[in-house]
Protein backbone atom coordinates (compact mmCIF):
# COMPACT_ATOMS: atom_id res chain seq x y z
CA UNK A 1 0.00 0.00 0.00
CA UNK A 2 1.19 3.49 -0.73
CA UNK A 3 2.27 5.46 2.31
CA UNK A 4 3.86 8.78 3.23
CA UNK A 5 7.09 8.86 5.16
CA UNK A 6 9.06 11.77 6.59
CA UNK A 7 12.74 11.79 7.49
CA UNK A 8 13.32 13.93 10.60
CA UNK A 9 16.08 13.45 13.11
CA UNK A 10 19.43 14.67 12.36
CA UNK A 11 22.15 12.82 10.46
CA UNK A 12 22.40 11.98 6.74
CA UNK A 13 18.77 12.89 6.11
CA UNK A 14 18.95 13.28 2.33
CA UNK A 15 20.92 10.07 1.98
CA UNK A 16 18.37 8.17 4.10
CA UNK A 17 15.46 9.57 2.07
CA UNK A 18 17.17 8.52 -1.15
CA UNK A 19 17.86 5.00 0.11
CA UNK A 20 14.27 4.54 1.27
CA UNK A 21 12.94 5.53 -2.15
CA UNK A 22 15.31 3.07 -3.80
CA UNK A 23 14.47 0.24 -1.39
CA UNK A 24 10.70 0.55 -1.51
CA UNK A 25 8.73 -1.39 -4.08
CA UNK A 26 5.65 0.77 -3.44
CA UNK A 27 4.50 4.17 -4.67
CA UNK A 28 5.62 6.12 -1.64
CA UNK A 29 6.17 9.76 -0.74
CA UNK A 30 9.37 10.56 1.14
CA UNK A 31 10.10 14.07 2.45
CA UNK A 32 12.85 15.54 4.62
CA UNK A 33 12.06 17.94 7.49
CA UNK A 34 13.53 19.12 10.78
CA UNK A 35 12.94 16.78 13.74
CA UNK A 36 10.28 19.05 15.24
CA UNK A 37 8.41 19.69 11.99
CA UNK A 38 8.58 16.02 11.04
CA UNK A 39 7.24 14.83 14.39
CA UNK A 40 4.44 17.42 14.26
CA UNK A 41 3.57 16.32 10.72
CA UNK A 42 3.18 12.68 11.80
CA UNK A 43 1.19 13.73 14.87
CA UNK A 44 -1.15 15.75 12.64
CA UNK A 45 -1.58 12.82 10.27
CA UNK A 46 0.16 14.45 7.30
CA UNK A 47 2.59 11.54 7.20
CA UNK A 48 2.24 7.90 8.17
CA UNK A 49 5.79 7.18 9.31
CA UNK A 50 8.88 8.89 10.70
CA UNK A 51 12.49 7.77 10.52
CA UNK A 52 15.58 9.51 11.86
CA UNK A 53 19.23 8.84 12.62
CA UNK A 54 21.69 10.31 15.10
CA UNK A 55 24.68 9.21 17.18
CA UNK A 56 22.51 7.49 19.79
CA UNK A 57 19.40 6.43 17.88
CA UNK A 58 17.29 8.12 20.53
CA UNK A 59 18.32 11.76 21.03
CA UNK A 60 18.44 13.89 17.91
CA UNK A 61 16.83 11.09 15.93
CA UNK A 62 13.79 10.28 18.00
CA UNK A 63 13.45 12.64 20.99
CA UNK A 64 10.87 15.01 19.51
CA UNK A 65 8.94 12.17 17.89
CA UNK A 66 8.77 10.35 21.23
CA UNK A 67 7.64 13.51 22.99
CA UNK A 68 4.93 14.38 20.50
CA UNK A 69 3.72 10.99 19.24
CA UNK A 70 4.35 8.95 22.41
CA UNK A 71 6.81 6.22 23.25
CA UNK A 72 4.26 3.49 22.50
CA UNK A 73 4.49 4.53 18.84
CA UNK A 74 8.25 4.99 18.64
CA UNK A 75 11.13 2.57 18.75
CA UNK A 76 14.90 2.79 18.68
CA UNK A 77 15.85 0.05 16.25
CA UNK A 78 19.58 0.54 16.72
CA UNK A 79 21.46 2.15 19.60
CA UNK A 80 25.19 2.01 20.38
CA UNK A 81 24.54 -1.05 22.56
CA UNK A 82 21.78 -2.90 20.71
CA UNK A 83 20.46 -3.46 17.21
CA UNK A 84 17.19 -5.18 16.42
CA UNK A 85 17.27 -7.85 13.71
CA UNK A 86 14.91 -7.97 10.74
CA UNK A 87 12.24 -10.07 12.45
CA UNK A 88 12.21 -7.85 15.51
CA UNK A 89 11.92 -4.71 13.38
CA UNK A 90 9.02 -6.15 11.35
CA UNK A 91 7.42 -7.24 14.60
CA UNK A 92 7.64 -3.68 15.98
CA UNK A 93 6.04 -2.33 12.79
CA UNK A 94 3.19 -4.82 13.03
CA UNK A 95 2.73 -3.81 16.66
CA UNK A 96 1.86 -0.31 15.53
CA UNK A 97 5.14 1.57 15.80
CA UNK A 98 5.28 4.53 13.39
CA UNK A 99 8.51 6.32 14.28
CA UNK A 100 11.92 4.69 14.01
CA UNK A 101 15.28 5.96 15.27
CA UNK A 102 18.69 4.42 14.75
CA UNK A 103 22.39 5.24 14.92
CA UNK A 104 23.76 6.76 11.73
CA UNK A 105 26.34 4.02 11.22
CA UNK A 106 23.71 1.27 11.17
CA UNK A 107 21.66 2.93 8.40
CA UNK A 108 22.62 0.37 5.76
CA UNK A 109 21.71 -2.54 8.03
CA UNK A 110 18.35 -1.37 9.39
CA UNK A 111 16.76 0.49 6.48
CA UNK A 112 16.07 -2.58 4.30
CA UNK A 113 14.19 -4.25 7.18
CA UNK A 114 12.21 -1.12 8.03
CA UNK A 115 11.19 -0.51 4.42
CA UNK A 116 10.34 -4.19 3.93
CA UNK A 117 8.12 -4.09 7.00
CA UNK A 118 6.38 -0.89 5.96
CA UNK A 119 5.91 -2.05 2.36
CA UNK A 120 4.18 -5.21 3.52
CA UNK A 121 2.02 -3.62 6.18
CA UNK B 1 47.13 13.81 47.73
CA UNK B 2 47.48 17.56 47.60
CA UNK B 3 44.96 20.24 48.36
CA UNK B 4 43.87 20.76 44.74
CA UNK B 5 43.37 17.07 44.06
CA UNK B 6 41.03 16.87 47.04
CA UNK B 7 38.91 19.72 45.67
CA UNK B 8 38.77 17.90 42.32
CA UNK B 9 37.46 14.74 43.95
CA UNK B 10 34.96 16.63 46.11
CA UNK B 11 33.55 18.53 43.13
CA UNK B 12 33.32 15.49 40.87
CA UNK B 13 31.59 13.55 43.68
CA UNK B 14 29.07 16.38 44.06
CA UNK B 15 28.48 16.60 40.29
CA UNK B 16 27.85 12.84 40.07
CA UNK B 17 25.81 12.60 43.25
CA UNK B 18 23.68 15.64 42.66
CA UNK B 19 23.21 14.75 39.00
CA UNK B 20 21.92 11.32 39.98
CA UNK B 21 19.49 12.93 42.45
CA UNK B 22 18.19 15.22 39.68
CA UNK B 23 17.57 12.19 37.48
CA UNK B 24 16.02 10.31 40.40
CA UNK B 25 13.55 13.10 41.04
CA UNK B 26 12.86 13.50 37.31
CA UNK B 27 14.05 17.11 37.38
CA UNK B 28 16.71 16.80 34.71
CA UNK B 29 18.46 14.17 32.62
CA UNK B 30 21.52 14.57 30.43
CA UNK B 31 20.51 12.29 27.54
CA UNK B 32 18.24 14.18 25.13
CA UNK B 33 16.77 10.83 24.12
CA UNK B 34 15.75 9.90 27.66
CA UNK B 35 13.94 13.19 28.30
CA UNK B 36 10.79 12.35 26.27
CA UNK B 37 10.44 9.03 28.10
CA UNK B 38 10.26 10.73 31.52
CA UNK B 39 6.68 12.08 31.14
CA UNK B 40 5.51 8.59 30.23
CA UNK B 41 6.69 7.54 33.66
CA UNK B 42 5.13 10.52 35.44
CA UNK B 43 1.81 9.72 33.77
CA UNK B 44 2.06 6.10 34.80
CA UNK B 45 2.28 4.72 31.25
CA UNK B 46 5.50 2.90 32.09
CA UNK B 47 6.81 1.54 35.38
CA UNK B 48 9.98 2.60 37.20
CA UNK B 49 11.58 -0.63 36.02
CA UNK B 50 10.78 0.13 32.40
CA UNK B 51 12.09 3.67 32.87
CA UNK B 52 15.34 2.30 34.29
CA UNK B 53 15.60 -0.15 31.39
CA UNK B 54 15.02 2.61 28.80
CA UNK B 55 17.56 4.81 30.51
CA UNK B 56 20.08 1.98 30.51
CA UNK B 57 19.36 1.22 26.85
CA UNK B 58 19.88 4.76 25.58
CA UNK B 59 22.83 5.68 27.78
CA UNK B 60 24.94 2.65 28.70
CA UNK B 61 26.40 2.15 25.22
CA UNK B 62 27.51 5.77 25.19
CA UNK B 63 29.08 5.58 28.64
CA UNK B 64 31.25 2.56 27.91
CA UNK B 65 31.50 3.00 24.14
CA UNK B 66 32.19 6.72 24.05
CA UNK B 67 32.44 8.64 27.35
CA UNK B 68 34.96 6.40 29.08
CA UNK B 69 37.20 5.37 26.13
CA UNK B 70 37.72 8.96 24.97
CA UNK B 71 38.54 9.96 28.56
CA UNK B 72 41.20 7.25 28.92
CA UNK B 73 44.74 8.55 28.77
CA UNK B 74 43.71 11.94 30.13
CA UNK B 75 42.49 13.16 33.50
CA UNK B 76 39.73 15.26 31.96
CA UNK B 77 36.37 13.51 32.00
CA UNK B 78 34.02 13.84 29.06
CA UNK B 79 30.60 14.81 30.45
CA UNK B 80 29.00 11.71 28.93
CA UNK B 81 31.07 9.42 31.13
CA UNK B 82 29.61 10.85 34.34
CA UNK B 83 26.32 12.60 33.51
CA UNK B 84 24.87 9.76 31.41
CA UNK B 85 25.81 7.40 34.22
CA UNK B 86 23.99 9.78 36.58
CA UNK B 87 20.89 9.32 34.36
CA UNK B 88 21.13 5.56 34.75
CA UNK B 89 21.81 5.67 38.50
CA UNK B 90 19.02 8.13 39.18
CA UNK B 91 16.35 6.27 37.23
CA UNK B 92 17.43 2.85 38.56
CA UNK B 93 16.95 3.87 42.20
CA UNK B 94 13.46 3.92 43.77
CA UNK B 95 11.28 7.00 43.54
CA UNK B 96 11.23 7.83 47.27
CA UNK B 97 13.38 9.44 49.96
CA UNK B 98 15.60 6.40 50.30
CA UNK B 99 16.00 6.36 46.52
CA UNK B 100 17.08 10.01 46.54
CA UNK B 101 19.72 9.35 49.18
CA UNK B 102 20.81 6.14 47.50
CA UNK B 103 21.17 7.77 44.06
CA UNK B 104 23.18 10.61 45.59
CA UNK B 105 25.59 8.22 47.29
CA UNK B 106 26.01 5.93 44.28
CA UNK B 107 26.43 8.91 41.96
CA UNK B 108 29.12 10.41 44.18
CA UNK B 109 30.97 7.12 44.60
CA UNK B 110 30.77 6.55 40.85
CA UNK B 111 32.21 10.03 40.13
CA UNK B 112 35.12 9.53 42.51
CA UNK B 113 35.69 5.99 41.28
CA UNK B 114 35.73 7.10 37.66
CA UNK B 115 38.21 9.90 38.24
CA UNK B 116 40.38 7.71 40.42
CA UNK B 117 40.18 4.88 37.89
CA UNK B 118 41.21 7.10 35.00
CA UNK B 119 44.22 8.58 36.80
CA UNK B 120 45.10 5.06 37.93
CA UNK B 121 44.96 3.85 34.32
CA UNK B 122 47.22 6.71 33.24
CA UNK B 123 49.76 5.65 35.89
CA UNK B 124 49.40 1.98 35.00
CA UNK B 125 49.93 2.64 31.30
CA UNK B 126 53.20 4.46 31.97
CA UNK B 127 54.52 1.38 33.78
CA UNK B 128 53.69 -1.09 31.00
CA UNK B 129 56.54 -2.79 29.08
CA UNK B 130 55.46 -0.88 25.95
CA UNK B 131 54.48 2.58 27.18
CA UNK B 132 52.01 3.77 24.57
CA UNK B 133 50.89 6.97 26.26
CA UNK B 134 53.32 9.12 24.22
CA UNK B 135 51.76 7.58 21.11
CA UNK B 136 48.24 7.97 22.42
CA UNK B 137 48.84 11.63 23.21
CA UNK B 138 49.17 12.29 19.46
CA UNK B 139 45.55 11.30 19.03
CA UNK B 140 44.15 14.76 19.60
CA UNK B 141 46.70 16.51 17.36
CA UNK B 142 44.66 16.87 14.16
CA UNK B 143 41.53 18.01 15.98
CA UNK B 144 43.30 21.14 17.18
CA UNK B 145 42.73 23.11 14.02
CA UNK B 146 40.71 20.65 11.95
CA UNK B 147 37.51 21.18 13.94
CA UNK B 148 37.46 24.81 12.76
CA UNK B 149 36.21 23.33 9.48
CA UNK B 150 32.88 22.33 11.02
CA UNK B 151 30.99 25.60 10.47
CA UNK B 152 31.93 25.48 6.77
CA UNK B 153 30.67 21.88 6.59
CA UNK B 154 27.44 22.88 8.36
CA UNK B 155 26.92 25.81 5.98
CA UNK B 156 27.52 23.57 2.96
CA UNK B 157 24.94 21.03 4.16
CA UNK B 158 22.34 23.58 5.31
CA UNK B 159 22.62 25.95 2.34
CA UNK B 160 24.86 24.97 -0.56
CA UNK B 161 28.40 24.08 -1.51
CA UNK B 162 29.25 27.60 -2.68
CA UNK B 163 28.44 29.18 0.69
CA UNK B 164 30.35 26.35 2.33
CA UNK B 165 33.44 27.20 0.30
CA UNK B 166 33.07 30.92 1.13
CA UNK B 167 32.97 30.08 4.85
CA UNK B 168 35.88 27.68 4.48
CA UNK B 169 38.06 30.23 2.67
CA UNK B 170 37.24 32.98 5.20
CA UNK B 171 38.14 30.62 8.07
CA UNK B 172 41.40 29.75 6.33
CA UNK B 173 42.32 33.38 5.64
CA UNK B 174 41.51 34.41 9.22
CA UNK B 175 43.81 31.74 10.57
CA UNK B 176 46.67 32.69 8.26
CA UNK B 177 46.35 36.40 9.03
CA UNK B 178 45.95 36.13 12.81
CA UNK B 179 48.76 33.59 12.96
CA UNK B 180 51.08 35.93 11.05
CA UNK B 181 49.97 39.34 12.32
CA UNK B 182 48.03 38.43 15.45
CA UNK B 183 50.66 39.62 17.91
CA UNK B 184 50.95 43.35 18.48
CA UNK B 185 51.83 45.80 21.20
CA UNK B 186 49.38 48.16 22.81
CA UNK B 187 51.43 50.45 25.01
CA UNK B 188 53.50 48.15 27.20
CA UNK B 189 51.20 45.17 26.73
CA UNK B 190 51.82 42.49 24.19
CA UNK B 191 48.55 41.13 22.87
CA UNK B 192 48.38 37.80 21.10
CA UNK B 193 45.20 36.80 19.30
CA UNK B 194 44.46 33.10 19.53
CA UNK B 195 44.48 32.23 15.83
CA UNK B 196 42.43 29.04 16.26
CA UNK B 197 39.87 30.91 18.32
CA UNK B 198 39.68 33.76 15.82
CA UNK B 199 39.32 31.40 12.86
CA UNK B 200 36.48 29.59 14.60
CA UNK B 201 34.84 32.85 15.59
CA UNK B 202 34.81 34.10 11.98
CA UNK B 203 33.49 30.73 10.79
CA UNK B 204 30.70 30.82 13.40
CA UNK B 205 29.74 34.36 12.40
CA UNK B 206 29.45 33.24 8.75
CA UNK B 207 27.33 30.28 9.78
CA UNK B 208 24.95 32.30 11.95
CA UNK B 209 24.75 35.05 9.32
CA UNK B 210 23.66 32.60 6.61
CA UNK B 211 21.22 30.86 8.93
CA UNK B 212 19.64 34.08 10.21
CA UNK B 213 18.90 35.08 6.62
CA UNK B 214 16.56 32.10 6.17
CA UNK B 215 13.05 33.51 6.04
CA UNK B 216 10.44 30.77 5.70
CA UNK B 217 8.77 29.58 8.88
CA UNK B 218 8.44 25.94 9.93
CA UNK B 219 5.12 24.22 10.64
CA UNK B 220 5.97 23.38 14.24
CA UNK B 221 7.51 26.10 16.31
CA UNK B 222 8.46 26.79 19.89
CA UNK B 223 5.65 29.31 20.57
CA UNK B 224 3.11 26.62 19.86
CA UNK B 225 5.00 24.18 22.07
CA UNK B 226 5.32 26.66 24.95
CA UNK B 227 1.59 27.35 24.80
CA UNK B 228 0.56 23.70 24.61
CA UNK B 229 3.07 22.55 27.23
CA UNK B 230 2.89 25.60 29.54
CA UNK B 231 2.45 23.45 32.62
CA UNK B 232 5.62 21.53 31.85
CA UNK B 233 7.60 24.73 31.42
CA UNK B 234 6.37 25.85 34.87
CA UNK B 235 7.50 22.53 36.31
CA UNK B 236 11.05 23.23 35.14
CA UNK B 237 10.92 26.75 36.56
CA UNK B 238 9.67 25.42 39.88
CA UNK B 239 12.76 23.21 40.14
CA UNK B 240 15.16 26.11 39.64
CA UNK B 241 17.00 25.63 42.92
CA UNK B 242 18.01 22.05 42.09
CA UNK B 243 19.00 22.93 38.56
CA UNK B 244 20.98 25.98 39.72
CA UNK B 245 22.96 23.95 42.27
CA UNK B 246 23.89 21.30 39.70
CA UNK B 247 24.65 24.11 37.24
CA UNK B 248 27.01 25.69 39.75
CA UNK B 249 28.72 22.36 40.46
CA UNK B 250 29.25 21.58 36.77
CA UNK B 251 30.61 25.10 36.19
CA UNK B 252 33.02 24.61 39.11
CA UNK B 253 34.17 21.26 37.69
CA UNK B 254 34.67 22.87 34.29
CA UNK B 255 36.73 25.68 35.85
CA UNK B 256 39.00 23.04 37.43
CA UNK B 257 39.50 21.52 33.96
CA UNK B 258 38.34 18.11 35.14
CA UNK B 259 35.09 17.94 33.15
CA UNK B 260 34.53 18.84 29.49
CA UNK B 261 31.20 18.85 27.67
CA UNK B 262 32.42 16.77 24.73
CA UNK B 263 35.48 15.14 23.22
CA UNK B 264 36.30 18.26 21.20
CA UNK B 265 36.86 20.72 24.07
CA UNK B 266 38.41 17.87 26.06
CA UNK B 267 41.08 17.24 23.43
CA UNK B 268 41.72 20.99 23.21
CA UNK B 269 42.15 21.12 26.99
CA UNK B 270 44.59 18.23 26.85
CA UNK B 271 46.64 20.49 24.55
CA UNK B 272 46.29 23.43 26.98
CA UNK B 273 44.16 25.36 24.49
CA UNK B 274 41.72 26.76 27.03
CA UNK B 275 40.56 29.70 24.90
CA UNK B 276 39.92 27.47 21.89
CA UNK B 277 38.12 24.97 24.15
CA UNK B 278 35.95 27.80 25.46
CA UNK B 279 34.94 28.92 21.97
CA UNK B 280 34.41 25.30 20.89
CA UNK B 281 32.17 24.71 23.91
CA UNK B 282 30.03 27.72 23.06
CA UNK B 283 29.91 26.73 19.38
CA UNK B 284 28.74 23.26 20.33
CA UNK B 285 26.13 24.73 22.68
CA UNK B 286 24.64 26.74 19.79
CA UNK B 287 24.06 23.44 18.01
CA UNK B 288 22.39 21.75 20.95
CA UNK B 289 20.24 24.62 22.26
CA UNK B 290 17.28 23.99 19.91
CA UNK B 291 17.17 20.28 20.83
CA UNK B 292 17.57 20.89 24.58
CA UNK B 293 14.92 23.62 24.55
CA UNK B 294 12.29 21.78 22.56
CA UNK B 295 12.70 18.48 24.43
CA UNK B 296 12.66 20.35 27.75
CA UNK B 297 9.51 22.29 26.90
CA UNK B 298 7.51 19.27 25.82
CA UNK B 299 8.64 17.07 28.72
CA UNK B 300 9.03 19.36 31.75
CA UNK B 301 12.43 17.74 32.32
CA UNK B 302 15.46 19.97 31.83
CA UNK B 303 18.99 19.16 30.70
CA UNK B 304 21.34 18.36 33.56
CA UNK B 305 23.72 20.99 32.21
CA UNK B 306 20.97 23.00 30.49
CA UNK B 307 22.15 24.56 27.25
CA UNK B 308 25.70 23.46 28.26
CA UNK B 309 26.82 27.11 28.10
CA UNK B 310 27.84 26.73 31.77
CA UNK B 311 30.80 24.59 30.65
CA UNK B 312 32.02 27.65 28.75
CA UNK B 313 31.51 29.89 31.77
CA UNK B 314 33.60 27.46 33.80
CA UNK B 315 36.44 27.64 31.27
CA UNK B 316 36.27 31.44 31.27
CA UNK B 317 36.70 31.31 35.07
CA UNK B 318 39.45 28.70 34.94
CA UNK B 319 41.07 28.08 38.31
CA UNK B 320 38.36 29.82 40.32
CA UNK B 321 35.93 27.05 41.30
CA UNK B 322 34.08 29.09 43.93
CA UNK B 323 33.43 32.08 41.68
CA UNK B 324 32.53 29.59 38.93
CA UNK B 325 29.99 27.92 41.20
CA UNK B 326 28.26 31.23 41.88
CA UNK B 327 28.35 32.26 38.22
CA UNK B 328 27.01 28.89 37.10
CA UNK B 329 24.28 29.01 39.72
CA UNK B 330 23.13 32.45 38.56
CA UNK B 331 23.37 31.56 34.88
CA UNK B 332 21.33 28.40 35.31
CA UNK B 333 18.69 30.33 37.26
CA UNK B 334 18.39 32.85 34.43
CA UNK B 335 18.39 30.12 31.77
CA UNK B 336 15.51 28.32 33.46
CA UNK B 337 13.45 31.45 34.14
CA UNK B 338 13.87 32.71 30.59
CA UNK B 339 13.28 29.31 28.96
CA UNK B 340 9.89 30.16 27.46
CA UNK B 341 10.92 33.63 26.33
CA UNK B 342 14.17 32.48 24.70
CA UNK B 343 12.51 29.54 22.98
CA UNK B 344 9.83 31.82 21.52
CA UNK B 345 12.53 34.27 20.47
CA UNK B 346 14.22 31.50 18.48
CA UNK B 347 11.07 31.23 16.34
CA UNK B 348 11.94 34.53 14.70
CA UNK B 349 14.94 32.81 13.15
CA UNK B 350 13.75 29.50 11.72
CA UNK B 351 17.16 29.05 10.07
CA UNK B 352 18.82 28.94 13.48
CA UNK B 353 16.79 25.95 14.64
CA UNK B 354 17.58 24.16 11.44
CA UNK B 355 21.21 25.17 11.89
CA UNK B 356 21.31 23.23 15.16
CA UNK B 357 20.84 19.94 13.33
CA UNK B 358 23.52 20.79 10.80
CA UNK B 359 25.95 21.86 13.54
CA UNK B 360 25.47 18.60 15.45
CA UNK B 361 25.87 16.65 12.24
CA UNK B 362 28.96 18.49 10.99
CA UNK B 363 30.58 18.53 14.44
CA UNK B 364 30.37 14.79 14.80
CA UNK B 365 31.64 14.27 11.24
CA UNK B 366 34.56 16.65 11.72
CA UNK B 367 35.51 15.18 15.08
CA UNK B 368 35.22 11.61 13.78
CA UNK B 369 37.51 12.26 10.82
CA UNK B 370 40.02 14.26 12.89
CA UNK B 371 40.14 11.61 15.62
CA UNK B 372 40.51 8.87 13.03
CA UNK B 373 43.49 10.61 11.46
CA UNK B 374 44.85 11.29 14.95
CA UNK B 375 44.43 7.63 15.81
CA UNK B 376 46.32 6.66 12.66
CA UNK B 377 49.20 8.95 13.65
CA UNK B 378 49.10 7.63 17.23
CA UNK B 379 49.06 3.98 16.11
CA UNK B 380 51.88 4.59 13.71
CA UNK B 381 53.96 6.10 16.51
CA UNK B 382 53.33 2.98 18.61
CA UNK B 383 54.09 0.53 15.79
CA UNK B 384 55.49 2.12 12.61
CA UNK B 385 53.59 1.16 9.43
CA UNK B 386 51.75 -1.64 11.24
CA UNK B 387 49.73 1.13 12.88
CA UNK B 388 48.20 2.24 9.58
CA UNK B 389 47.23 -1.32 8.69
CA UNK B 390 45.57 -1.64 12.09
CA UNK B 391 43.58 1.56 11.94
CA UNK B 392 42.36 1.21 8.35
CA UNK B 393 41.24 -2.35 8.97
CA UNK B 394 39.72 -1.58 12.35
CA UNK B 395 37.72 1.36 10.99
CA UNK B 396 36.36 -0.39 7.92
CA UNK B 397 35.58 -3.70 9.62
CA UNK B 398 33.79 -1.87 12.45
CA UNK B 399 31.43 -0.39 9.86
CA UNK B 400 30.40 -3.89 8.83
CA UNK B 401 29.81 -5.14 12.36
CA UNK B 402 26.35 -5.84 13.64
CA UNK B 403 26.94 -3.50 16.55
CA UNK B 404 29.37 -0.89 15.23
CA UNK B 405 31.18 1.32 17.72
CA UNK B 406 30.15 4.97 18.00
CA UNK B 407 31.76 6.72 15.02
CA UNK B 408 33.58 9.31 17.14
CA UNK B 409 35.03 6.64 19.43
CA UNK B 410 36.34 4.25 16.76
CA UNK B 411 39.74 5.97 16.48
CA UNK B 412 40.45 6.25 20.22
CA UNK B 413 39.28 2.69 20.91
CA UNK B 414 41.39 1.31 18.05
CA UNK B 415 44.46 3.14 19.37
CA UNK B 416 43.99 1.90 22.94
CA UNK B 417 43.36 -1.63 21.68
CA UNK B 418 46.58 -1.58 19.66
CA UNK B 419 48.53 -0.32 22.66
CA UNK B 420 47.24 -3.16 24.80
CA UNK B 421 47.83 -5.69 22.04
CA UNK B 422 51.44 -4.55 21.65
CA UNK B 423 52.00 -5.14 25.35
CA UNK B 424 50.56 -8.64 25.09
CA UNK B 425 52.85 -9.32 22.11
CA UNK B 426 55.81 -7.99 24.10
CA UNK B 427 54.94 -10.37 26.93
CA UNK B 428 55.08 -13.37 24.61
CA UNK B 429 58.14 -11.85 22.91
CA UNK B 430 56.58 -11.37 19.52
CA UNK B 431 57.11 -7.61 19.45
Amino acid sequence: MAYKLVVGGQLNKDEIAKQIKELSTQEITVDVKSDLDAAMAVKNGDYDYYVGACETGAGGALAMATALIGSDKTVTVASPSKMLDEDEIINEINNGKVAFGFTANTTDSVLPAIVKGLDNK
Amino acid sequence: MDHLAIINYVIIALVGGFGAILANKGIAVFNDGLRPIMPEYFEGKISRKELAASSFAVSFGLVIGFGIPVSIGTTILVAHSILLAADIIGTSTPNNKIGVALSGVIGAVYGVGLMFGLSFIVQMFSKLPVDFLPGLSLLGGPILLAFCAFPAVAVASQHNGKRGIVTFVLTFVTFILTDKFGTFNVGDYKITLNSIGMALLVAMICMIYFAAKVQETGDGNNSALVNVFGERVSRIKKNWIWLSIEGGLITAASSLLILAVDVLPQQLLVKDQVTAALIATLARAVGFIPLVFSTAIVTGVYGMAGTTIIFGIGLALQGHPFIAFVAGFIWMFAEVQLLGVTAKGLDKFPGLRDMGEHIRDSLSQTISVALLIGAAIACNKMAPTLGYFWIVGFYLINKQMKKPLVEMAVGPIAAIALGILLNVLRLIQLY
